[in-house]
């Protein structure tokens, strides 16, 4: 594309009485040679706009906005997909932090104004992205559950084609084999209602329900997912537009728990199993049938134990209040006692505690010793916390295990893999245990054909990553989104709404990726990795570190990118060592020409210069909120936006270091456990890289010093200063870089 | 025996029959179903440090079915109906009207767990009856000497610098008070109210 480029300088904001505007607009001219180069006192004003529009309408196609923050007004600033659009930040990284009419503030704004001009030169407007195969707009929903069902029932309803899988004879999962449910507005009883729901949903001719089936293969990408379904020996092949996975859960297994006596006394029972009786008929004694005149229910029966199940799983003291109050209205005068931890009622649950109250059920505040039989009959041992002391219930019938939610997705034993050259932990096999968050992990429910494994990585507890804390259903697989209890466990009331969630972010993901462009969290970004291969190593780099799996590769270990599954993070650019992946506006060597744009001065001026490569996600909007308090810092630092700070390529620091620029920043998200990286692994890799590069710099004689990776939240604009200051310390402190000059 | 082999191995029982009898025979006695063991009564109470067991505890023993321990303990006849816990129970409690309807309970079923606070409510309950108010000089008196005459002599001779105060503030005659207007009256309405029975009914 032939540039024509354009640059527009607003004075407003307090711009012009910080700045020399006149110099800022000679520099463009001079050192860029541009011709179309404009002042306005309110650019984002209607005249300012149109202003831009009629040069526009002359020829100006690679528009240099030097204002406010690409963060605000980037509606206002918006002229067509086909524009190259550059926001230098004047305002709140240069004019609202600095001191007005410094030298050193002015020489900040130039360098801003020069990375601008020299991106807008480089860059190039995204083409969207277009795959040769037809592109499908189904949605297809593993599980058949009160999730499933709702999620298939409301894609439908939207107008989608839904295929529905469930590996039952029959839909409705758990629920259907409840008695009853305990809903919204959580008073009384209420009925299931799943038969209603299934005859609804299998009812839709939008939906096609697979029953005794499973999902046997999945290739491609959203749009373009090939699904093989097989159901009674047969194969069905469809193609889908993105996924919903309600595959539930299953009760973590009573036999494991000591003490409790399940599997030594017949009448010992699980919650579920207690819920199936009740549902098919009388609760009577499972050993001998008898009359059940008084009940123990266990709570927290391997459940917020280091042992078994770390956490809660919200529904099981509402579980036991419901069948408490089935014994009540089978027998008034049988007694249920409540064995808890903490009485858990979530949502607006209790006011159903306080109907379990009201029938006269009787709560013991305790931890369980043991369950045993005498004459017939149970007893239970407790250390009553809030009596001080010993307890003991005797006579009972029956002793409820009320156990918790162990989602589908996690494995009984942990898979084992051929463990990689170097690796610690391989058996006397060579064989290691693979780790949760890898594709490897996870019970199979939707063999995807991914090089990185073929089931939803999973975060703590055997539960498919939900990627980001605001963005519930999203998974670490782009396209495929989770629903219900395999997400964490909560009740079918929950369960419904998070469905219909799940059915909306998949309608999301297959509208928006028909026309070319990402999902979360670029979502409409229509740029897309493109690949030079040519120049390919087949080093691995870029397929196994993506943080989405959305690279395949072939046997020749050749990367076969799908951009479909991309969520434009860049990281798969930072990896490459021999740098052959760009997008069409974002680049290894357009962020490169931006580090050579930077005017360095001499030693012996002492203006240290230092490069600060920024995240997008919560280092950049902190650095722009310190900007609005109006905090300061040196102004020594350009700051460079990137994508995440796994897009970093290291030969960014080569090259700052190269043009003697002093000190590079890191400035990107927290990650680990409770990461808050968009990208998921963005923020970690750029730390494991730049630990490589201490021996690089150490060999070209400059200190580690200089190279510095910090976590900044997007809280934690109050600790800018302090950290940028901080860092132009330890700058002063090595000196200047001796490359400078050269 | 049974019950003491228990004691001995340090179990108590849960027995739920205790729990009906207090639901059956003590005033609002079955709101305490609906106690969900907070403790802002027992945190409220100015007399909780005094007291066997806190207002909480009580309820949480009998349903644990504690009969013993609740009908012969001190802090049901300790409240002083200052309503701090009522008014902020989140259940709804009447803690004060449940206390007191223990404390009737118990002393009906022959457990006298703090004399002095029997002796004193019979004395004033007494004199309301008969003069439809209370004589400052009059109920103490017959409180010091229900007890014998040392006892009396003595419990006056400590509250004497008080006595004297008041009688200078003429807080307290020498002389006996006379009834209210209307005590005839009064003592009708009494007598049909506990003619009605407990709770009203």
């Amino acid at each position: 594309m032939s540039k024509k480029v354009g640059v527009y300088i607003c004075a407003g904001c307090g711009i012009k009485d910080a700045l020399n505007i006149d110099a800022l607009a000679n520099l463009a001219s001079e050192e860029y040679s541009i011709d179309t180069i404009k002042t306005h006192e309110n650019l984002c004003g209607k005249e300012g706009v149109e202003l831009i529009k009629k040069d526009i309408e002359d020829g100006v196609n690679a528009i240099v906005i030097a204002a406010c923050s690409p963060r605000v007004n980037y509606d206002v600033f918006n002229f067509g997909v086909d524009k190259v659009v550059e926001r230098v930040n004047l305002r709140e990284q240069v004019v609202w932090s600095h001191a007005p009419n410094d030298e050193d503030t002015q020489m900040l704004a130039e360098d801003a104004l020069r990375m601008s001009i020299v991106k807008a030169n480089a860059s190039e407007p995204p083409v969207p992205f277009k795959a040769e195969e037809e592109y499908s707009k189904k949605i297809l929903v593993v599980g058949g559950g009160i999730a499933g069902l709702t999620a298939a029932g409301e894609a439908a309803k939207a107008g989608y084609e839904v295929l529905l899988v469930e590996k039952e004879q029959r839909l409705g999962g758990f629920l259907a084999k409840n008695k009853k449910r305990v809903t919204y507005p959580y008073k009384e009883l209420s009925d299931t209602g799943i038969d209603e729901l299934i005859s609804e949903v299998s009812g839709n001719p939008n939906v096609k329900v697979f029953l005794g089936a499973k999902v046997d293969e999945i290739s491609g990408g959203p749009c373009l997912f090939d699904v093989k379904i097989s159901q009674n020996g047969q194969e069905i092949t469809d193609r889908v537009g993105s996924i919903v996975q309600a595959t539930g859960w299953v009760p973590y297994d009573a036999k494991k728990l000591p003490n409790l006596g399940y599997g030594k006394y017949k009448d010992v029972v699980t919650n579920v199993e207690f819920e199936e009786m009740a549902s098919q008929g009388a609760i009577k004694r499972p050993s001998d049938g008898g009359e059940v005149k008084s009940v123990l229910f266990i709570q927290c029966a391997g459940s917020r134990d280091p042992e078994h199940l770390p956490y809660c799983s919200s529904v099981c003291c509402l579980v036991s209040l419901k069948q408490a109050t089935y014994l009540k209205e089978q027998d008034p005068e049988a007694v249920s006692y409540i064995l808890y931890k903490d009485m858990r009622t979530i949502a607006q649950a209790e006011d159903f505690y306080r109907k379990a109250q009201r029938d006269g059920n009787v709560f013991i505040r305790g931890t369980v010793e043991s369950v045993g039989e005498e004459g017939g009959k149970l007893y239970v041992t407790a250390q009553d916390e809030l009596l001080g002391e010993k307890i003991k219930v005797e006579n009972l019938d029956m002793v409820v295990l009320a156990v918790g939610m162990v989602p589908a997705s996690r494995p009984e034993t942990v898979p084992k893999i051929k463990a990689p050259e170097g690796a610690q932990g391989a058996d006397a096999e060579g064989m290691i245990e693979v780790a949760p968050d890898s594709g490897f992990f996870a019970n199979r429910a939707l063999n995807l054909r991914y090089r990185q494994g073929p089931e939803l990585p999973t975060l703590r507890y055997g539960f498919p990553d939900s990627h980001f804390i605001c963005f519930p259903y999203e998974t670490r697989r782009t396209g495929i989104y989770t629903a219900g209890c395999i997400r964490r466990p909560m009740e079918s009331a929950q369960a419904e709404e998070d469905a219909i969630g799940a059915a909306m972010k998949a309608i999301q993901c297959i509208e928006l990726t028909t026309q070319g462009m990402a999902v979360h969290p670029r979502a409409g970004d229509m740029s897309y990795p493109e690949f030079f291969m040519q120049r390919c190593t087949q080093c691995k780099r870029c397929t196994e570190e993506c943080p989405f799996g959305a690279i395949n590769e072939d046997e020749k270990a050749n990367p076969l990118p799908q951009p479909t599954r991309c969520r434009r993070c860049g990281v798969c650019m930072g990896a490459c060592p021999e740098r052959i992946i760009s997008f069409k506006n974002y680049s290894v060597p357009m962020i490169g020409d931006m580090i050579k744009a930077i005017h360095v001065p001499e030693e012996d001026e002492e203006k240290p210069r230092v490069v600060a490569l920024v995240c997008e996600n919560d280092a950049y909007p902190a650095l722009d909120m310190a900007g609005v308090k109006r905090l300061s810092w040196s102004p020594h630092i350009r700051f460079i936006p990137v994508r995440c700070l796994g897009s970093v390529n290291l030969v960014w620091i080569a090259d700052s270091l190269s043009r003697g620029i002093d000190g590079i920043l890191l400035m990107g998200c927290k990650h680990g456990d409770d990461y808050q990286c968009h990208f998921v692994k963005g923020s970690e890799l750029a730390k494991i890289r730049l630990s490589k590069v201490a021996e690089t710099l150490q060999r070209l004689a400059l200190e580690s010093d200089r190279v510095r990776y910090v976590e900044v939240g997007i809280m934690d604009y109050h600790k800018i200063p302090e950290i940028l200051d901080d860092f132009m310390k330890v700058i002063e402190s090595v000196g200047p870089n001796p490359y400078k000059g050269w | 025996m049974a019950e003491k082999k228990q004691k001995a191995a340090g179990l108590a029982t849960y027995e739920p029959s205790f729990a009906k009898e207090v639901f059956q025979n003590v005033d609002y006695g079955e709101k305490i179903k609906m106690c969900m063991q907070c403790g802002v009564c027992a945190a409220s109470c100015p007399l909780s440090m005094v007291m066997d067991y806190s207002p909480r505890k009580i309820f949480y023993m009998i349903r644990a079915g504690k009969r013993e321990e609740v009908l012969s303990s001190k802090a049901i006849m300790l409240c002083t109906s200052c309503y701090s816990c009522k008014v902020r129970c989140p259940r709804k409690i009447p803690v004060v009207d449940v206390m007191h309807g223990l404390a009737n309970y118990a002393i009906r079923q022959g457990y006298v767990p703090r004399e002095e606070t029997m002796l004193f409510g019979k004395e004033f309950w007494k004199q309301i009856v008969r003069l439809g108010r209370i004589d400052e000089k009059d109920l103490p008196r017959r409180y010091f000497f229900s007890k014998g005459l040392i006892p009396g002599v003595k419990k006056a001779m400590e509250l004497a610098d008080m006595g004297i105060v008041m009688l200078l503030h003429k807080r307290m005659k020498l002389l006996p008070e006379r009834s209210i207007k209307g005590a005839k009256e009064l003592r009708r309405m009494l007598d049909k109210a506990s003619a009605m029975g407990p709770g009203g009914r």
